[in-house]
């Protein structure tokens, strides 16, 4: 098939670290093939190519039937772009955490802007201080949903690379990609008897486990009294199958984001904890619960009393 | 803030939304800004319904239910007595004051007590100053 008859792909990064980028060029041999069906017109981390001007308003994207985003949108520069993005893709993409609700970054949201650039780069400390200009940056990280319309939610920090293989080829087929909407619980095999810890401690301390068994022998990691975000965090890590850190007899860190779209993991969470009398009091920052999902005015800082 | 501040209240169906009937009956006093729902139980009040309705606009919320060892459904109040436990620490973690939710126990006997929860609980929020959020504040009209 010609380059031109092919369907475009365009990839663009705003407030992102790659990793899903990375997670995409990750998926081995399914990626020759999809080289094969799709045409990459615009791919920051693979070609060069100017597209506009950061300082000034205009960007030049080309044409795509697909568009992929990854990061949240914390600067003016990105949210232009990502309008550009919108207006030049036919179909557009949330692709990560970062993507569909804030991920890392959007931790900044808990502290105004300007205590965030006065914490980062401090007055009296360093010499180019002065010259990071911060006027650009937006009020906190948005979501991309939250600025413009978004066609399909690919989750997770970074999404498994076989599954977005497979979302790209079902949007190239015309069909409507199936992500689980199950919890990371659903998809966990290890042992739940109801009766667990009373308290959660911090994970300075492996979990119990007995190395030659394999999952499926093993307590369940909040039962024994880790805090695992597995009844709050959408699953698909582990591809149906074990979830990742599950595998690694680590606790969830809850890095696909909640389970239903609009929940919120810190809620949810200690909901879960005080409905099965676990003292919540014992989580030592609670507001890390939202470490990926921060974005959509959830964290925010603290209300100002009179 | 000029206007009185909007507050949602839950009242579970068997003992506080017959309080607030009586005290209507009894024609006690409290402001008018206080929207009832009725709900089966104040254990059904889930954390959620409460941080919706501070996002959509309420300046305040308060579940009553039954005295403890009074619910109708045997235990109902002591789930929602764990639950406003985590919301009044949530809400700060959120970034909301914790003073805008409240948990209280009222008998179908004593509207007396339900009006005084209404009208201390109205004069908190007074004295707090902004509405829960900033999309609170739209949602209000009302500059932040």
């Amino acid at each position: 098939m010609s380059d031109q008859a092919r369907p475009r792909l365009s990839c663009e990064w705003l407030h992102a670290c790659a990793g899903c980028e990375m997670a995409l060029l990750n998926c081995g041999d399914r990626l020759l093939g999809l080289l094969d069906r799709v045409s990459i017109v615009h791919f920051p981390l693979l070609m060069d190519h100017k597209y506009g001007d950061r300082a000034g308003a205009g960007f030049d994207l080309p044409r795509a039937e697909i568009g992929l985003v990854s990061g949240g949108v914390a600067s003016r520069e990105q949210l232009a772009l990502l309008r550009t993005m919108r207006e030049s893709c036919k179909t557009l993409v949330a692709f990560g955490t970062c993507a569909t609700h804030g991920g890392i970054p959007a931790l900044r949201n808990q502290w105004t802007v300007d205590q965030t650039l006065r914490t980062v780069f401090p007055e009296d400390e360093g010499e180019c201080s002065s010259a990071f200009d911060g006027s650009s940056f937006l009020d906190r990280v948005y979501g991309i949903d939250e600025q413009v319309a978004v066609d399909l939610f690919l989750p997770g920090c970074p999404p498994r690379p076989e599954t977005i293989v497979g979302v790209i080829e079902a949007l190239l087929a015309g069909e409507q990609p199936q992500l689980t909407e199950k919890s990371v619980c659903e998809h966990c095999p290890t042992i739940r008897t109801g009766k667990g810890q009373r308290t959660v401690r911090r994970f300075l301390a492996n979990a119990e486990y007995d190395p030659g068994e394999p999952i499926g022998s093993m307590r369940c990691l909040l039962e024994q009294g880790l805090l695992c975000m597995g009844p709050v965090t959408v699953g698909g890590c582990g591809g149906g199958e074990t979830p990742l850190c599950i595998r690694a007899r680590v606790p969830c860190r809850g890095c696909y984001g909640p389970v239903r779209r609009n929940g919120n993991q810190l809620l949810d969470m200690l909901n879960a904890l005080a409905s099965n009398g676990i003292d919540h009091r014992a989580i030592v920052d609670r507001r890390s619960l939202l470490r990926f999902s921060g974005a959509h005015g959830l964290l925010k800082p603290p209300e100002k009393r009179r | 803030m000029n206007r009185e501040p909007v507050i949602l209240a839950f009242c579970c169906n068997w003992c506080s939304y017959a309080a607030a009937d009586l005290a209507g009956i009894s024609r006690l006093q409290y402001p008018g800004s206080i929207r009832i729902i009725r709900v089966m139980c104040s254990g059904m009040v889930h954390p959620e319904m409460v941080l919706h309705a501070l996002n959509k606009g309420a300046d305040g919320v308060i579940v009553v239910g039954c005295h403890l060892g009074e619910c109708h459904y045997i235990k109902g109040n002591e789930m929602a007595l764990a639950r406003a436990e985590i919301i009044a620490d949530t809400l700060e973690d959120l970034g909301i004051a914790a003073e805008r939710f409240q948990l209280t126990w009222v008998s179908s006997s004593e509207p007396e007590r339900l009006a005084e929860a209404f009208r201390a609980m109205s004069a908190r929020l007074c004295a707090l100053r902004a509405p829960a959020t900033a999309e609170a504040a739209d949602a209000a009209g009302e500059e932040a």
